[in-house]
């Protein structure tokens, strides 16, 4: 008799419980599958992603924005890019989409214990890290000092706000930059890099997390290196088109490792042994 | 590499006897050989009927097992949008046990590197529920075609194990080799038409696969190539003067046996309903790692073609220690852009190592 094979292309349902406007471009959704003895059986790590579906959209990966201290719902952070995701943004409580995951290899969360943490993200980029970071502050004793440094294009676009008003409450040092100023802004104007300028991290127990787009990416990593940070201490998510995201399809290769399966999270060391665009020359 | 096949048991099946044989295991089951049709093209086919058909042994098919397992397209979900919300339906897969009879060495090798791809990091149940119940019976290759290479890629002209039977051309007969329990069973089941080998049998059977193996008109040096991509001495410059003559056609990656990269997409069939599809696509296509917004994060043709030739020459042999180029050759003739992956492999290798 054929043995029966798990479908591990089909989609379940989930609904929209709660929409999140973070800024004009992204939203956070808070997702419930219909399935209630799954939904409560659910459970993933920061760093995670999800194969998300709409309908006559296809689908998509995007990373998981919640922390696993917090099981019952799951937090997607979107921002509006291609077809599916403006379809995401014409959701409302209530509706409903097609999840499958959760996928890939996560930030390794035991060996950030005791260490402080130095996040750098910027726009969308702060998605994945807010999983690690929530996770971190509903277990605050595991972990060193938190700083977050988030850039922003100009100051209405500085997304996940209630978040950050809420870290700095906790004690998290968060530091804010935007590209360009607006009337009424009093903070820091210029690349992300420049809030590193003041940083005086005790190197031997921090790990720096970061996240944001190409330009950012490598800016940080240079200076994080001037700073005296190895390569084995920053940590980095990859965004990569995705279609199965299960490590069959290799839509997301990555020089020999595939973000989904390899990644999506990979240590600098890591990644410098690969010969991708990200870190060209 | 074949010796004298004392190893493994073999019998005898007289040419006279293959179409019994064959009309037997057709009528259990989906028979698929290698026929040549009336534009006198060879391609792998179902076949109806045994007594319509010319089965052809010698000239290696156009396509490969690929489409079989893996179809060009095929629906793997449909979904609905009602009431209770969007929903997603299982598609069943129902594949009748297949005998694939004929199959060269290097497409053999295909669906055991497929085997590999659709159940090393997930069991994939599209691809297994079409492997299950197939029985693959081979036969071995006596003069390989002008751009054959089978026997640099490890892969040929000869095979023993990985097939459920095994046979070689002798001229009046064929040497049948069992490979698996499910081939001492078939031999078991319609004994009548096998007869045992007797060592005059074997020794042609080690005649045959040397003169096969001086038949070969191409060198080409794939361990070399091998070599060269895991030190990291292939300059870019061959991958950029490659990809400038690629064509984005793709038609490499749809002959290839062992390209198995896909895209899913849907398909809207009315305003309440749609299928999921999962359809064969190509690392070389610009688009395949472009993501949503344009920003593409592999350098759009320089490192799509490296893509091509590493994943075959260098992370396959990494991850199994063989290459999943099988040197059968389709690429070669199919490209009209000169940049196939033999054209890889001298442009790889020249140059001191």
């Amino acid at each position: 008799m054929p043995q029966t094979i798990t479908d591990i292309y089909l989609p379940r349902q989930a609904r929209v419980k709660q929409v999140v406007v973070e800024n004009s471009q992204i939203s956070t959704f808070v997702l419930v599958f219909s399935d209630s003895q799954y939904n409560e059986a659910f459970r993933y790590q920061p760093g995670q992603f999800m194969m998300v579906s709409l309908p006559h959209c296809g689908e998509a990966p995007i990373s998981i924005s919640s922390p696993p201290t917090r099981p019952g719902t799951i937090h997607l952070s979107v921002r509006r890019a291609g077809k599916l995701t403006n379809a995401m943004h014409g959701l409302r409580v209530g509706d409903s989409i097609g999840l499958r995951g959760p996928y890939g290899r996560p930030f390794p969360m035991k060996q950030l214990r005791e260490r402080d943490l130095l996040f750098v993200a910027g726009g969308i980029g702060l998605a994945p890290l807010r999983a690690v970071i929530n996770g971190c502050l509903d277990q605050r004793d595991q972990f060193g000092t938190i700083t977050v440094l988030y850039g922003s294009r100009n100051p209405s676009d500085i997304a996940f706000q209630d978040d950050l008003a809420l870290w700095q409450k906790q004690g998290v040092d968060c530091r804010l930059t935007v590209d360009t100023a607006e009337t009424g802004w009093d903070g820091a104007v210029g690349l992300v890099t420049s809030l590193m300028d003041e940083l005086k991290p005790e190197l031997s127990r921090s790990t720096a997390l970061i996240c944001g787009p190409p330009l950012m990416f490598r800016a940080v990593l240079g200076r994080l290196t001037t700073m005296g940070f190895r390569d084995e201490q920053v940590l980095t998510t990859m965004e990569r088109h995705m279609k199965c995201g299960v490590g069959i399809c290799r839509h997301c290769h990555m020089d020999g490792k595939l973000a989904c399966v390899d990644g999506p999270v990979f240590s600098l060391a890591e990644l410098r042994q690969l010969k991708i665009l990200e870190l060209a020359e | 590499m074949p010796h004298t096949a004392t190893t493994t048991s073999s019998h005898l099946l007289k040419k006279d006897h293959l179409k019994g044989f064959l009309r037997k295991l057709a009528k259990e089951y989906r028979l698929v050989a290698p026929v040549r049709n009336r534009h006198s093209d060879v391609l792998f086919t179902v076949i109806d009927d045994l007594d319509a058909v010319e089965i052809e042994l010698c000239e290696p098919p156009q396509n490969s097992l690929k489409q079989f397992f893996l179809p060009q397209q095929e629906q793997i979900s449909t979904y609905t949008i009602t009431l209770e919300g969007y929903d997603f339906r299982p598609t069943q897969t129902h594949i009748p046990p297949t005998v694939y009879f004929g199959v060269h060495p290097c497409d053999l090798s295909g669906v055991l590197y497929m085997d590999v791809v659709f159940s090393r990091q997930q069991r994939d149940p599209f691809y297994l529920r079409r492997r299950q119940g197939s029985v693959l019976i081979g036969v071995n290759c006596n003069s390989p075609a002008p751009n054959c290479f089978c026997n640099a890629t490890g892969s040929g002209p000869f095979l023993e194990m990985g097939s459920d039977l095994q046979l070689t051309d002798l001229g009046d007969r064929f040497l049948v080799e069992a490979g698996r329990t499910s081939g001492h069973a078939l031999i078991e089941r319609w004994q009548g038409f096998f007869s045992p080998s007797a060592d005059k049998d074997r020794a042609a059977h080690y005649q045959t696969f040397l003169e096969a193996r001086g038949r070969f008109s191409r060198q080409v040096h794939v361990e070399q190539a091998i070599r060269r991509l895991e030190a990291g001495t292939v300059p870019d410059e061959v991958f950029a003067e490659l990809s400038l003559r690629c064509q984005d056609c793709g038609g490499c990656a749809y002959l290839c046996p062992t390209c198995t990269c896909f895209t899913i997409s849907d398909q809207q069939l009315d305003a309440t309903s749609g299928q999921r599809l999962r359809s064969w696509d190509a690392c070389t296509f610009a688009g395949f790692t472009g993501m949503a917004g344009g920003h593409n994060p592999v350098q759009a043709k320089t490192g799509a073609i490296r893509q091509r030739f590493i994943h075959k020459l260098r992370d396959d042999v990494r991850l199994n220690g063989r290459p999943s180029c099988v040197g059968c050759g389709r690429c070669v003739s199919i490209c009209f852009g000169g940049t196939d992956i033999v054209r890889f492999v001298e442009r790889a290798c020249q140059g001191s190592l």
